[in-house]
């Protein structure tokens, strides 16, 4: 579904405020054909993937008790609102995510195995290669009839992080939590302008749209004529390349084709976000608004957020850590440093709060955003401090539609693979597959 | 034991012998001897037993070094780096660990030279960067790459690595928005809708002096250029800097501000004063929405790129509270609405009543023809598109090309005008794979595995995005198209051109950011109550002194080393203060010769220091992992998993200064391997904090001790020391530089088969005093450049093979 985008003068959008522009975004730009009421019977479900570096510290975040009406610790007191809404999964371990004798860097793997279970290889050449993520098996079945198969944003612009990847590992393991298939990464956005506009639609009105598609449909007729033709003369790794160049295009002119069928709504819009905020806190709430609006008109049913990136030195002065976060993750068991972790974790936390505010107070058919979506919210490590991939802290959210309970603290055998929650998750959202990574079945009473 | 201790395989550059550059035509030297070597400092660890490290020399043929190459580039690594044998166990003649390094390189430079491999190459896409400068040349536009397309990844250290620019059905729907964005602001497309561009002013740039750019008299604000798509009117919106209860800072005394396009004054507006203050003070919002008003204003404005500045008028009686303060920066406290106001950002929005295209650059360049009459206008698209498309596909253009863009131009013209058509043509051509890739295909008739030298047009392209990033000119493009860049003469005398064109400015702004971390500088975000004084201008400052410093080297065509010892530099009055160089007014950069010989050279450059540092202290250990990285190509391998933590002390025990905890954890076996490699080389350079600032007490007020003692044993004080230490093996930091410059200058992770090359490039250059020129040219008559190698169906092709330098020390860390 495009909506189209007119002009207003409103100053909520420029003011660049997090809070204040997105409820009248939000509240003004419910688009006309909402699954609210083409879907009243059937529940469209989503799925959203936050992600968090440098782990946790586990003696803050695990609950004492397990089973139900568990009580929320420190770093999870954010979600005390949610708590009905939430599930705390504890005692799983990515054992992927460890050095297999190539030593190498646990930064560089972490964010590709979160969602995959898979050892990503240690290059930087042609043979980069991690796994599928869950998010991308997820986009192939739930969300194909949506115009984005899937969102992918993060917050952190990597050109200004020349050097801070992963010795021996290209910067892509570390840039991106989601992979498309195994040698190719999906880029994160950064721009909360540039996703808006991706998600509107740029043009005056459905007939520019309209034509707009029309004409890319006839260039990628071009592109494809042009793509075979030369392929013939490349090496063969390059005749490889422009084969997935062929599906690339496949996959747009399926994407085209639906946004021509979707193309009939008119709403109003505001102005687009004026690009990327001054104040991180602004950035992600405006990404979390963006992932929220896109969830809510069902542009897109799967989303992935790198909240902040392996390797950040990111600080947080506003909430009294003015040290460089991984510096500081490397706590040594300091009980100043653990503490200064245990501040930022639990801010992060209150970020995702917010997020899942703004789903619980979204309508959606029968129930609201929350209830119909799966949200999976971690690390790949957490102790920080030596790297370790287990036991993993891991906040699964919302009811999937009714398939998932709130309020339980579930406690797993030490060492259980964390894939088996992958795998449970994606069976959570009605997405059957066999396996994912190292799992070895479904998580029992999940 | 002593086998195992060295498979942390580090890295003791010090002990390199002092002359690493192979001479030409080492004579042929009986391999006994080297057998003999072999035998008695090497297979002790390296045999089939204990597979130390995974090297073997016990077995291996020494008559026939380059059937092993790839194992025999890292015994060479090795034994010119100095740290095989390692330590404690018989040391040879270091006269006869060159002979064999000697004997090991000519082996397998004469066999290469008999047998050129210049390895892989894969097709390459245009990155981020490229496609912008590529639609500067093509299309007299500048656009802003960064809303168009994501971010690249790098590998290698570089973001122009073909093998991971790889494309996703994102980056191909960005690719396609990009290509209708694009060509329609380079037409003036009439239904180009109004839109916001928002400029903002970094929070932490002080506002109570002047900027440069702007007129003189003013102080504070910002200056940008912006590409105004049509004729139309614009609303300039600015708005000013307001605290965390949202009221604006500096209302209670009058102030001027001034809005100029072009330079000339178009808004003059008073804020601040009795009533406004009152306001403020009474409802922050009223006062809001009143001040934003008054700095709102709709003007017509041509289409094409102008330059917007906004300040405040100097003749303020204001005091600036922050002025009464010790620091610099003058927004350190969020919540105070007193000193003088400050631009927080500025909107333009527009065009409204759009009145065309206008006359800009870009339609002069794209419309070289005019179509008067209906029956000229195919003639005339014929022209406009073969021209466009020529430099945009960098070839002599095709009857199918044609055919297939008239096609296009047809579709747009039966929709709408000429100048649609042509629109549509272009948009074919921007998201046409032979302008967002550089292919090589194979010539017909190339042999699987046989090396061919690459037709002049594939050449011209390699050399254009090598040294501007970009497409290749018209005279380029005529030379290659007439064969003549086969011409050494010519070649060379291109070269020299292009360095010489302004358009090389990319090798500072790609190869010498990422090379330096100069773009990290952005991110650089120094803890405000411990560098108070740091702000936007001193980042910008140290940004632009290296830029110049490194501009000067390819300009002046100095040598490289200069890079390392340059006794000059460039500053302005902020940057000056910085380093307390005297005498320096104003804005404008200026070189000076430095006095001070702690800023000699890339160590001694803010930029270095900042970008090495965290954001509230400096980090000796990232300090000397650069220095190894960056400036001596042996970089550290990533630190074993599980680190012990360090022994921290506790409570009543005597507080530790940094390095004195660094020493305890230097103590602790796996880490002192590495650790005692990097950490003097950061200790040296303790007298710069973390912004890099001289000072003689640290963090904790202890006096600093800039004593160390490098892994060779020998003892240096201070960054001068450290500098006068590397610079004993010129050579060292030659290869360095040489090494990256291939690497971004290939495209792709260097292999062990690109060695010869490598050597010869360091050879040649080095009779050259390491003039930049001698290096670049090097690299261009270099085989990986020069050739490529045709490879069979899968499983020929090796895979992407180890990097170096990282290769000789990864296979260390394979050891158990």
């Amino acid at each position: 579904m495009f909506i189209s985008k007119k002009h207003l003068q409103r100053r909520t959008f420029l003011k660049g405020a997090g809070v204040s522009l997105a409820l009248p975004l939000l509240d003004s730009m419910v688009p006309a054909q909402t699954p609210l009421d083409k879907t009243a019977a059937k529940i469209t479900r989503r799925m959203g993937f936050v992600y968090v570096p440098h782990g946790m510290v586990m003696a803050q975040f695990t609950p004492v008790r397990e089973g139900a009406n568990f009580k929320l610790t420190r770093i999870l007191q954010p979600l005390e609102p949610f708590k009905e809404n939430i599930v705390v999964v504890t005692g799983l371990h990515h054992k992927s995510a460890y050095s297999a004798g190539e030593g190498g860097d646990d930064h560089g793997r972490s964010p590709s195995t979160w969602l995959t279970g898979v050892h990503p290889k240690m290059t930087e050449g042609e043979d980069v290669r991690a796994g599928t993520t869950i998010d991308q098996m997820a986009a192939e079945r739930i969300s194909q009839d949506t115009i984005f198969p899937s969102l992918e944003v993060a917050t952190e612009d990597t050109t200004g992080l020349v050097g801070a990847c992963a010795v021996g590992y290209s910067c892509t393991y570390i840039n991106t939590i989601s992979w498309r298939n195994p040698t190719t990464p999906n880029p994160m956005e950064i721009n909360p302008r540039v996703l808006f506009d991706r998600l509107v639609g740029e043009g005056r009105d459905a007939n520019e749209r309209m034509a707009r598609m029309q004409q890319d449909r006839s260039i990628l007729d071009r592109v494809t004529n042009k793509v075979n033709r030369l392929k013939g003369a490349l090496g063969p790794g390059d005749q490889l390349r422009f084969d997935e160049y062929l599906e690339n295009i496949r996959e747009i002119e399926r994407r085209i084709q639906l946004a021509e069928k979707q193309n009939n709504s008119r709403v109003g819009l505001p102005d687009s976000p004026a690009g990327i905020p001054d104040s991180w806190d602004e950035h992600v709430k405006l990404l979390f608004d963006l992932q929220a609006l896109a969830f809510q008109a069902d542009m897109t049913r799967v989303s992935t957020f790198m909240m902040a990136r392996e390797l950040s030195s990111r600080s947080y002065p506003w909430i009294g850590v003015p040290d460089p976060h991984h510096a500081t993750s490397h706590h040594q068991n300091d009980p100043e440093k653990l503490e200064k972790n245990a501040k930022i974790q639990t801010y992060h936390l209150s970020l995702f709060g917010y997020f899942l505010n703004k789903l619980k107070n979204t309508q959606d058919g029968q129930g609201n955003l929350l209830d119909h979506s799966l949200l999976l919210y971690g690390s790949c490590m957490s102790n920080s401090n030596v790297h370790d991939h287990g036991p993993l802290p891991v906040v699964v959210a919302g009811g999937a539609g009714g398939n998932l309970r709130g309020w339980r603290h579930l406690k797993y055998p030490d060492q259980t693979p964390m894939s088996n929650l992958l795998l449970s998750l994606l069976e959570k959202a009605e997405v059957r597959v066999d396996s994912v990574g190292d799992s070895t079945g479904r998580l029992t009473d999940f | 034991m002593a086998c195992f201790l060295f498979s942390f395989g580090l890295i003791g550059f010090w002990a390199l012998p002092s002359s690493a550059a192979p001479q030409v035509g080492w004579p042929a030297t009986d391999a006994a001897p080297h057998r003999q070597f072999l035998n008695t400092y090497c297979i002790t660890c390296h045999n089939q037993r204990l597979k130390t490290a995974g090297l073997l020399l016990d077995q291996i043929d020494i008559a026939k070094i380059p059937v092993n190459a790839e194992v025999w580039e890292k015994v060479i690594r090795r034994l010119r780096a100095g740290t095989m044998p390692p330590q404690g166990m018989p040391k040879p003649e270091k006269a006869s660990v060159d002979a064999l390094a000697s004997y090991l390189e000519t082996s397998i430079d004469t066999a290469a030279a008999m047998a050129p491999n210049p390895g892989r190459a894969s097709a390459h896409r245009m990155n981020r960067v490229e496609y912008g400068n590529a639609i500067r040349d093509l299309l007299a536009l500048n656009v802003d790459t960064s809303t168009l397309l994501p971010a690249d990844d790098a590998s290698y250290g570089f973001d122009n690595n073909a093998d991971v620019l790889k494309l996703s059905p994102i980056l191909l729907e960005r690719y396609l928005s990009a290509a209708w964005n694009v060509s329609r602001q380079a037409i003036g497309d009439g239904a180009i809708q109004p839109s916001d561009t928002t400029f903002r002013v970094r929070p932490d740039l002080s506002q109570d002096v002047h900027v440069e750019g702007l007129p003189l008299g003013t102080h504070g604000g910002l200056i940008f250029k912006h590409r105004f798509p049509l004729e139309g009117d614009y609303i300039f919106r600015v708005r000013l800097w307001r605290t965390t209860q949202d009221q604006i800072r500096g209302l209670a005394e009058p102030h001027q501000l001034e809005i100029t396009l072009d330079g000339s004054r178009v808004l003059l507006q008073s804020i601040g004063g009795s009533e406004d203050y009152r306001t403020m003070v009474k409802s922050a919002g009223t006062s809001e929405a009143d001040i934003d008003r008054r700095l709102t204003l709709s003007i017509p404005v041509k289409a094409g790129e102008h330059t917007v500045g906004v300040a405040f008028l100097r003749h303020s009686d204001a005091i600036d509270d922050a002025a009464l303060e010790p620091f610099e920066r003058t927004t350190l406290d969020p919540a105070s609405y007193l000193g003088v106001p400050h631009i927080d950002r500025v909107t333009l929005t527009g065009p409204f009543d759009a009145k065309g295209g206008g006359d800009t650059a870009s339609r002069r360049k794209i419309f070289v023809c005019k179509a008067t009459a209906s029956t000229d206008e195919i003639g005339c698209a014929r022209r406009i598109l073969s021209q466009l498309a020529r430099q945009a596909f960098r070839r002599p253009v095709t009857a199918n090309d044609m055919e297939a863009l008239l096609g296009s131009y047809q579709e747009g013209r039966n929709t709408g005008t000429f100048e649609t058509g042509i629109e549509m043509a272009l948009r074919a051509i921007l998201a046409d794979p032979e302008f967002l890739f550089r292919l090589e295909p194979d010539p017909a008739g190339a042999a699987v595995n046989a090396s061919y030298r690459l037709g002049d047009l594939e050449l011209a392209s390699r050399l254009a995005f090598f040294l501007w990033s970009s497409l290749p000119d018209e005279q380029l493009l005529q030379l290659a198209t007439e064969g003549k860049l086969k011409d050494k003469a010519v070649l060379e005398q291109q070269v020299r051109r292009m360095l010489a064109d302004r358009r090389s400015a990319a090798l500072t702004d790609n190869f010498a950011a990422q090379w330096l971390y100069l773009r990290n500088l952005t991110n650089v975000i120094p803890d405000p109550q411990e560098f108070g004084d740091f702000d936007e201008a001193l980042r910008s400052a140290f940004r632009r002194e290296t830029e110049m410093f490194f501009e000067s080297v390819i300009r002046e065509d100095r040598s490289v080393l200069d890079l390392l010892n340059g006794n000059y530099t460039f500053v302005n009055e902020r940057l000056a203060r910085h380093y307390g160089i005297p005498n320096i007014t104003g804005e404008n950069f200026q070189r000076v010769t430095l006095a001070d010989p702690t800023r000699w050279g890339l160590l001694g450059k803010g930029s270095t220091l900042a970008v090495t540092s965290l954001s509230n202290r400096t980090s000796p250990v990232i300090r000397g992992k650069w220095i190894l990285t960056n400036i001596l190509g042996t970089p550290p391998g990533a630190p074993p998993p599980n680190v012990p933590a360090l022994k921290e002390s506790k409570g009543g025990a005597a507080h530790l200064t940094l390095r004195q905890r660094m020493e305890q954890h230097r103590a602790n076996d796996p880490c002192a391997s590495c650790h005692k490699v990097m950490d003097p080389i950061g200790f040296a350079m303790e007298n710069f904090d973390a912004v890099g600032a001289w000072r003689g007490k640290d963090e904790g007020n202890t006096i600093i001790d800039a004593a160390a003692v490098l892994a060779d044993g020998s003892k240096i004080n201070g960054p001068v020391g450290l500098r006068e230490a590397i610079e004993q093996r010129p050579e060292q930091f030659a290869r360095t530089v040489s090494e990256k410059l291939l690497t971004y200058a290939l495209g792709r992770g260097l292999e062990y088969t690109d060695m010869p090359a490598v050597r010869s490039i360091l050879r040649e250059a080095g009779k050259r005093d390491y003039r930049f020129s001698s290096l670049v040219i090097g690299i261009v008559e270099s085989t990986p450049f020069q050739m490529k190698k045709k490879f069979g169906k899968s499983g020929d092709q090796p895979v992407a093979g180890l990097p170096l330098p990282r290769s000789f020390s990864s296979a260390a860390r394979n050891a158990p």
